[in-house]
């Protein structure tokens, strides 16, 4: 499992297809649990960073070649 | 034009060089040079008089290619030449009208290589509401609406769940702490990207622009707001600027206006997907509420809970109806074939995981939703869920001493 960490909001949409889909009709039982598994995998990822309570704060740097970089700012203004 | 007699002509005043021109007589007054004579009344003008305001009618406004400017004020009796240099005419928002009325502060001089007096004009102010910067507003406006970069169907929507909001603005003010602080209590997991900016002063548009389009580049940054505090109509001029107003139209983002100020509308607010009053509204819109999410978040599991619940009793009514039916028909046959079909009863049954938990077997599944498949999978002290045929039971892992099999 390398692939990168899915967004906040790619996890709701994600979240709200689930729900339509279990609500819905015509899943067999792998499918049915499957996507209750990955649903409540999702609950638990974003209720953990709901309480993941530090506000990252960092400043946009323009780099060589129209490249952008960014730095942590500890002491924000 | 002869020389006029003129008292104490060997004064201070006396030009480089004129000594020479007292005549062997002796009788003869000094003649000035020219240069002097507009030396000394560019003088005694400079300094008899103070900076001033005049205002009159602007007539004759020429911006010349070297940037300075050339007016004339009139009023019904009168007219005075003035000039505005560069430094001061990169100030102005636009270019007065003919005939406008104005107050501008500056001196009077003279302009000794024509001998003229003039205004040397500083600061021009139009009269009438909002003056100049209203003729600005209006010609950009109507440039940029022509160009279509006004229309409400460019408005974007506002990601729900942005991952990080990048914030265009000064890095001192209180605009950027009244955004961090709203930020922070509603969404703290966000990342904040600061695109620092001067929001004011020479120069302002430019570097604004140029954040922007930092924010905008970077590909980091799922919405930006672009704002500052409160101010006069001139502090805030520099968000109804060109470069603004293209920096905005051009992000690939949906960017958020908070210029603090409700009463006046600024070009950028028009040009960015949402207007907010406020720095402090702009964080509010970009961001979820934590407890809305807690609160969305606990209705997504109760209905995939009972979703899956639903979908289990469903199929379990199938399931009987479909052993019901296979044993009627059973029972109509004869031994031989009932003996298979009791077979078969019995491998569906043993196949369906439904059959499984309706015979007593329950499904552990641990805090993410995975099934536990082994003794690795539990933790002493730690939550699982079990799934038995009509419900779940919450449970917890008494102590450690697991006994293990092989298989």
């Amino acid at each position: 499992m390398t692939d990168p960490p899915l967004t906040l909001e790619r996890r709701m949409e994600r979240l709200d297809a689930i729900v339509a889909k279990l609500e819905g009709e015509g899943l067999e039982l792998d499918d049915a649990l499957a996507l209750f598994e990955e649903g409540v995998s999702h609950i638990r990822e974003v209720e953990r960073m709901l309480h993941d309570a530090d506000l990252r704060i960092e400043r946009l740097i323009a780099g060589p070649g129209g490249t952008v970089e960014t730095e942590p700012v500890r002491d924000p203004g | 034009m002869s020389p006029r007699p003129f008292r104490d002509a060997g004064g201070a005043r006396r030009a480089p060089g004129a000594a020479g021109a007292w005549s062997a007589g002796g009788a003869r007054p000094e003649a000035y040079t020219v240069a002097a004579v507009n030396a000394m009344a560019k003088e005694m003008l400079e300094t008899a008089l103070p900076p001033l305001w005049v205002q009159g009618e602007v007539t004759g406004w020429k911006r010349h290619t070297s940037g300075h400017c050339y007016f004339g004020l009139r009023d019904r009796s009168a007219q005075i030449r003035c000039v505005l240099f560069r430094s001061d005419a990169q100030r102005l928002p636009a270019d007065p009208e003919e005939g406008m009325e104005v107050r501008t502060l500056g001196r009077v001089t003279l302009y000794e290589a024509r001998g003229e007096y003039q205004f040397v004009a500083r600061e021009i102010e139009g009269m009438g509401a909002g003056g100049l910067w209203r003729i600005a507003f209006e010609k950009l406006y109507r440039k940029l609406d022509a160009e279509g970069l006004l229309a409400p169907e460019r408005k974007r929507p506002l990601p729900r769940h942005p991952a990080a909001v990048a914030v265009v603005t000064s890095p001192v003010g209180a605009a950027l702490q009244d955004m961090l602080r709203v930020i922070s209590v509603r969404a703290p997991w966000t990342r904040v990207l600061l695109s620092p900016a001067r929001v004011q002063g020479e120069g302002a548009p430019s570097d604004l622009a140029r954040a922007i389009r930092l924010a905008a580049r970077s590909g980091l940054a799922d919405v930006i707001i672009v704002g500052r505090g409160g101010g006069s109509t001139e502090d805030l001029w520099a968000f109804n600027d060109e470069v603004v107003a293209r920096a905005i139209a051009s992000s690939p983002v949906p960017v958020i206006s908070a210029v603090g100020h409700e009463i006046d509308t600024t070009i950028a607010d028009l040009v960015a997907d949402l207007r907010a009053a406020t720095p402090s509204a702009a964080a509010e819109r970009a961001v979820p509420d934590r407890a809305a999410m807690a609160r969305e978040l606990s209705t997504a599991e109760d209905r995939v809970r009972s979703g899956l619940a639903r979908w289990v009793l469903k199929r379990r009514d199938r399931i009987e109806n479909a052993r019901t039916a296979l044993t009627r028909s059973v029972r109509r046959t004869s031994r031989r074939r009932k003996e298979l079909l009791s077979q078969y009863g019995e491998k569906l049954d043993a196949l369906s995981p439904l059959g499984a938990l309706r015979r007593g077997f329950a499904v552990p599944l641990g805090r993410s939703g995975r099934i536990l498949r082994s003794v690795d999978a539990f933790e002493p002290g730690g939550a699982f869920d079990l799934r038995v045929a009509d419900g779940t039971v919450p449970c917890r892992v008494e102590d450690a001493d697991f006994a293990r099999e092989n298989g």
